[in-house]
């Protein structure tokens, strides 16, 4: 299994073989199944994926009402107008908002890496799809690339909120959707590290301070800014620049950050923008006044 | 080897929302809490701490670790409305927001106490991120084990403690474990093994036909 991220560069870069091979093939090792029922599995994931981003965009609403309705309302602004942020950026905020506002609402969503920063990928991928005319296999190899970096970053790091706030999450979410979108836009293994390194580092300190200890505000748009982040890293990559600190040492950083996070800024729901006048007060009115 | 160790830990699981860790994960940890006791619980008490105390209503634990009770999937579309189906079992099941840290040193730490009338026992668990748990304290038979915590983790209870021998080779040749307990519960011995890598579906299913009444966590 691979350790670091720079392993699975070299072993790709030196094999002349995507970061989605290698992940594959680790998989059927680790596993003990077979190609075809990875794959299969990894198509499930998919379509789950495709499913929260189509139900999101009709227009959801979360039980306390805190959520929903964005990513319908982001759709009719882009028919209406042209978007400060251009169409790309648009729609993977778009996607990315459908697919939060579902877990909001306790809909069905694939976790990537978590539910929190489940919209992240989606995000990403489903603009590309569009963008870069991705087909079936390009698609379901973004996943497999995406989930490879994640399990290093899982295993070296963290992606819980509550161990590591949000840069754990959407912070790990972004890093692997920016070295997936970098193999899917025909990048180098070594590009989607640097992608990886980047992303985390932009994002690097973002607090898990969510409002009622719901997973609504701020954690819905906070995975457009997950989406939107990974596709500027992965230009960035493409146009050959690099991260100053290799992405395995920025992996570190971004532990030793969340290990020094308050315990009110990780999933606590206690401070940040849970603490807030207006946090507390809404908290009080969804559960009551009993509870602390 | 760390605590992930497939691709779809980290891509997935399929689940109804808000939270992989305190509502996927929870699902998990009781379906865990489920398995280790041979009837249907009775009564179930789960004590949470740090983050799971703070926020466990915000984000659906009390549901999601009842569903898992229930042996419902993540994914079961009946996860919210669990506590309600665990009524009409006559499953009796509460949750107490414990102060101070957690005892298993996890922000995301639930206790599990379960009995069915007849037997008693308790897991202390903790989710990790991602829907993927770790189960580091277990108590049956009145003994407690302590096992490293990522799972799978493999429990033999058996009289002959030849058979536990036995056992510790055939498993040993099939699901590698990284570590061995044996406790001595007057009489019944509790083998339990810390195994290396998940276990296949086939794996599990040869290991249930040949060793009933082993627990596969």
């Amino acid at each position: 299994m691979y350790q670091t991220i720079k392993e699975m560069i070299d072993q790709a870069t030196r094999e002349k073989k995507l970061l989605s091979e290698l992940v594959i093939e680790q998989e059927i090792k680790l596993s003990g199944s077979s190609r075809q029922e990875i794959w299969q599995k990894m198509e499930r994931n998919l379509e789950t994926m495709k499913e929260a981003v189509v139900k999101g965009q009709k227009g959801v609403k979360s039980k306390t009402g805190l959520t929903g309705g964005d990513a319908a309302k982001l759709k009719e602004y882009a028919q209406k107008h042209e978007p400060l942020s251009g169409r790309t950026i648009l729609e993977a905020a778009q996607n990315a908002i459908a697919t939060n506002e579902v877990n909001a609402a306790m809909g069905i969503i694939c976790a990537t890496p978590t539910a929190g920063s489940s919209g992240t990928l989606p995000g990403i991928l489903f603009t590309l799809e569009k963008k870069l005319n991705l087909n079936h296999e390009q698609m379901v190899r973004f996943l497999f690339t995406a989930g490879g970096i994640g399990l290093v970053i899982a295993n070296n790091a963290c992606i819980a909120g509550a161990s590591g706030g949000c840069q754990a999450e959407v912070g790990s979410a972004s890093a692997m959707g920016a070295a997936a979108a970098v193999e899917a836009a025909g990048g180098s293994p070594e590009q989607s590290g640097q992608a990886a390194a980047i992303a985390i580092s932009n994002l690097l300190g973002l607090v898990c301070d969510p409002i009622a200890g719901l997973v609504e505000v701020p954690c819905v748009n906070r995975n457009a800014l997950g989406s939107s982040n990974a596709l500027l890293c992965a230009d960035l990559a493409l146009a050959g620049v690099t991260s100053i600190i290799p992405v395995d040492e920025v992996i570190m950083a971004m532990d030793e950050v969340g290990i020094s996070l308050p315990q009110s800024l990780r999933e606590t729901g206690i401070g940040g923008l849970a603490g807030t006048p207006t946090g507390q007060n809404l908290k009080m009115k969804i559960f009551g006044e009993d509870d602390d | 080897m760390g605590i992930y160790r497939s691709v779809f830990d980290i891509i997935g699981p399929i689940m109804i929302g808000p939270s992989s860790s305190h509502t996927a994960g929870a699902v998990a940890i009781g379906r865990i809490a489920r398995t280790i006791l041979p009837n249907k619980p009775t009564k179930v008490i789960v004590h949470y701490y740090e983050s799971f105390a703070k926020t466990h209503q915000g984000h659906g634990t009390d549901y999601a670790i009842c569903a898992g009770i229930l042996g419902y999937s993540t994914s079961d579309e009946r996860v919210p409305e669990s506590r309600s189906y665990a009524k009409k079992e006559g499953i009796d099941i509460r949750f107490v927001e414990e102060d101070g840290s957690s005892p298993i040193s996890h922000p995301n730490t639930a206790i599990v106490d379960l009995t069915d009338g007849e037997h008693h026992a308790q897991i202390a668990a903790c989710s990790v991120g991602g829907g993927v748990i770790e189960v580091r304290k277990i108590t049956l038979l009145g003994r407690t084990i302590t096992p490293t915590g990522p799972l799978p983790i493999v429990i033999l209870l058996t009289k002959k403690e030849a058979d536990g021998e036995q056992f510790s080779n055939y498993l040993e040749s099939q699901a590698p474990f990284s570590k061995k307990a044996k406790l001595d519960a007057d009489g019944l011995f509790i083998f339990e093994y810390d195994i290396k890598e998940y276990l296949t579906e086939k794996i599990r299913k040869e290991l249930a036909e040949k060793f009933p009444g082993i627990l596969c966590l």
